[in-house]
């Protein structure tokens, strides 16, 4: 068995707990003054200014097929750094209801994911870890927020 | 490949530009030294350094065709159109070879074989004919002479008349560097002709040309002086000061000795004329360095976040009332603006590059479609962008495509049609503003409106009622799918192509429009915006959300009442403003509609591809100038916006692509 252990950032979507590999995330940020661009999909809420750089904003719960975030002192924007088209890496802001903390999660921890059906969109998770009953999934940003997705999904839309 | 290797490879690139560039002046002016030793020169050059980096096959064919051009300079052999051409297809190869960077397949590559064997047959050809006519062919750059010809006819005959005399005038002209003069008597018949001529051909091959005509008039012909007068700046001067009246003969003579004996002492100094203020020039713009773009990129991403901050510490500032903290701000600002406009001029290099490929594009098309076509280029030293020359370049070369292969006639038809047998491509470049434009013209038959709009007819592009200006006619040429050539050529014609043109110079925020008139030539004028990321806008607010309309397109701006706007009931979907029809795009009625509408809107009125439009917006702001920011991968498909731009208090605003949104709205 590997022994191995990497560290997570968890969050929560609802009543959910998600985690994702520490080296996706850039930063945590407070929400803060989002503007629209129109014609977008609604999860797509917009662009926001991380410090002169020009970030898209999409709501987490949306794009996984929930109702949308609704905005509390909590909610957190999750800098991601995912790999996009042609091997080019590509910043999103991810927003999420609460982000907690950072865990060390070894693999032997992580067990094959069920088929969950709560969750519209095909299962984006890589794995779960039972902590005692305490479930928390390892989401695949990668399929979340893939660029190509978004760009289907997107010109279903139009 | 070793890092000297590679530094080899983008030198050598340059110079085979430098090397096509000579060898397309030679051609044209096969006497002339200054492009043969640039040509010899730089030939040199590739060899020795493809012979020290481990390229020898290349440093071979260089050094074969080197030998060629060494039989030239020392007047064994004369500059042909083969000798240019099979040195232009050797060097291509190399390019090609060159830009693969690979260098073990540089080094083996066999194809090179070829061109070496033509190159070595080429010059065993030479060798032999060299021993049999060494004295014949012997051409030295001593035999250019001026001479003087007065043609005085004795016919009666107008300057525009059809008259075989204006066309060996025109045949005499193309020998070398000439001004002729007409002076007209009463009836405005000519009276004579003066010409002023600086040629290597003999004079009994000039007067050769006036064997078929000797009936109709009288030809004096004075050998004024050995060399090229039209160097010396009296001699110019003096023939420019009888454009009225016409020259006595001896005076001009006892000048043209004089100052054939100063441009001799003149050439001693300046050894190549040409090449010299070449040099000139580049001497006088500094030293250069070569930098990386990843680093000048670097360095403009930085100076964006610096305007940025600016604008946001102007907007903090302002709420302190600070005398200190103001003047600071100022002078920051003042820097700040300096900043910017030189960091956008290290991204940018002169279009030269660019012409010499246009140059040998427009000798190699005319070669295989024979068309005689000149290329003329002005204003080659316009700076523009290093990327914005590269992604413009096939545009480019396209355009130039369709300019010999629909545009200019055959030398045939052209003579009927009484025209120049050489037609003329002219690219002419120059800056407006913060604009770089392009104009590309030919002097060809010109553009068939009423085949293009059949054509656009029989497609279903535009419907027969449409009631359509000359110029929206034209521009149907950038339409997908039509081409009015009724054969199709292996060079343009299948009808794609003008559509990529254009889409491509929108890409980069330019603009292209077409005029064009039968029988006379067609130009193509293409704009762009001299930097990709900063632009200058309207800020204006719709709802909450601010927007940036680019200030190119904007002709005025209206303020109205936002009811005028509510057009669901009308038939015609126009709005008059300013006493004008205009189909506006109520951007609140389209984006923003679930909040209460204001009273009055402004209508910005924009011209986009040749028409006039109306954007309406809650309210105008102000003018600013600003750094553009891409939106982001995942907004691909909201393409009407350009971008995103940060304002002072740290909010964005979305930069409008106004012929996008347009085009949006249609579907």
């Amino acid at each position: 068995m590997n022994n191995e252990s990497f560290p997570y950032l968890t969050f929560a979507l609802g009543e959910e707990k998600f985690a994702i590999p520490v080296e996706h995330v850039q930063e945590v940020v407070e929400f803060g003054q989002v503007t629209k661009v129109p014609n977008a999909p609604n999860y797509m809420l917009g662009i926001i200014n991380l410090r002169g750089r020009v970030l898209p904003l999409l709501d987490t719960k949306q794009k996984l097929g929930l109702p949308a975030t609704i905005l509390t002192q909590k909610s957190r924007i999750m800098v991601l750094d995912i790999q996009g088209e042609n091997d080019k890496n590509i910043q999103i802001g991810a927003l999420v209801d609460v982000a907690r903390e950072v865990v060390d999660i070894a693999e032997k921890e992580i067990h094959d994911a069920p088929e969950f059906e709560n969750l519209k969109t095909a299962t984006p998770i890589t794995g779960i870890v039972n902590n005692q009953g305490n479930i928390t999934m390892i989401m695949d940003i990668k399929k979340v927020f893939s660029v190509k997705e978004v760009l289907e999904i997107n010109q279903s839309l139009n | 490949m070793d890092s000297n290797q590679k530094r080899f490879v983008e030198d050598a690139l340059d110079l085979l530009n430098e090397l096509d560039e000579g060898l397309l002046q030679l051609e044209a002016n096969p006497q002339a030294t200054a492009p043969l030793e640039q040509v010899f020169r730089t030939m040199h050059t590739i060899k020795g350094g493809a012979n020290m980096f481990g390229f020898e096959n290349i440093g071979n064919l260089a050094h074969h065709l080197e030998t060629l051009y060494d039989f030239v300079r020392q007047g064994k052999m004369q500059v042909t159109d083969g000798l240019i051409s099979i040195t232009l297809h050797a060097f291509d190869k190399v390019r090609d070879l060159l830009q693969e960077k690979d260098a073990t397949k540089i080094a083996n590559a066999a194809e090179l074989n070829d061109h070496l064997k033509i190159a070595i047959e080429f010059l065993k050809n030479a060798e032999s004919t060299n021993i049999a006519g060494a004295n014949q062919t012997k051409i030295g750059k001593d035999e250019l002479a001026t001479f003087f010809l007065r043609i005085t006819p004795t016919i009666n005959i107008t300057q525009d008349g059809n008259h075989p005399l204006v066309f060996i005038l025109k045949d005499l002209e193309a020998l070398g560097t000439a001004q002729t003069f007409c002076y007209s008597n009463a009836g405005n018949e000519v009276a004579n002709w003066d010409m002023f001529l600086s040629t290597t051909f003999p004079q009994t091959e000039v007067e050769s040309y006036f064997i078929f005509v000797d009936k109709e008039c009288r030809l004096e012909i004075t050998h004024l002086a050995s060399g090229d007068l039209f160097g010396c700046k009296e001699f110019v001067k003096y023939i420019d000061n009888h454009r009225s009246t016409p020259v006595d003969p001896t005076a001009l003579f006892e000048l043209a000795q004089k100052s054939a004996a100063k441009v001799k002492t003149d050439s001693v100094q300046e050894p190549d004329d040409e090449t010299s203020s070449k040099n000139k020039k580049k001497n006088h713009n500094d030293t250069y360095i070569k930098v990386s773009k990843r680093k000048i990129d670097d360095l403009l991403n930085w100076i964006s976040e610096l305007i940025i901050l600016q604008a946001q510490l102007v907007n903090t500032s302002s709420g302190v009332n600070s005398q200190e903290l103001t003047e600071v701000t100022e002078h920051l600002e003042m820097i700040t603006n300096h900043l910017r406009d030189t960091s956008l001029e290290i991204g940018l290099v002169p279009m030269e590059t660019l012409v010499t490929k246009f140059k040998r594009l427009v000798r190699d098309l005319s070669k295989s479609l024979n068309k005689k076509v000149n290329f003329l280029s002005e204003g080659a030293d316009t700076e523009m962008d290093k990327d914005l020359i590269e992604l413009m370049t096939e545009p480019m070369i396209h355009i130039i495509r369709n300019c010999i292969d629909h545009g200019i006639e055959t030398p045939d038809e052209r003579k009927a049609k009484g025209k120049a047998e050489h037609g003329t491509v002219k690219l002419k470049a120059f800056n407006t503003n913060s604009y770089v434009n392009i104009v590309i013209s030919d002097d060809g038959k010109g553009i068939d409106k009423e085949k293009v709009l059949a054509k656009a007819i029989e497609k279903g592009i535009v419907s027969a009622t449409d009631s359509l200006t000359t110029d929206e006619i034209l521009n149907l040429i950038f339409h997908a799918g039509l081409s009015t050539a009724s054969k199709i050529s292996d060079v343009s014609g299948r009808g794609v192509g003008m559509d990529v043109v254009k889409q491509k110079i929108n890409d980069l925020r330019g603009y292209v429009t077409v005029k064009s008139e039968m029988g006379k030539g067609t130009s193509v004028h293409i704009k762009l915006p001299l930097s990709r990321s900063i632009i200058e806008g309207l800020l204006v607010k719709v709802d909450e959300t601010r927007y940036i309309v680019p200030l190119n397109v904007v002709d005025r701006i209206d303020r109205i009442n936002y009811e005028n706007l509510c057009l669901d009931n009308l038939v015609n979907k126009s709005v008059l403003v300013n006493e004008e029809l205009l189909s506006v795009f109520s951007l609140r009625h389209r984006f923003h509609a679930k909040t209460n509408a204001p009273k009055t809107t402004d209508v910005i009125s924009v011209t986009v591809n040749g028409v006039r439009k109306g954007i309406s917006v809650d309210r105008i702001e102000g003018k600013m100038q600003t750094v553009m920011k891409p939106l982001g991968d995942v907004y691909q498909q909201q393409d009407f916006i350009a971008g995103s731009t940060i304002l002072g208090d740290g909010s964005l605003a979305l930069v409008l692509d106004p012929s996008r949104l347009f085009q949006m709205s249609n579907n």
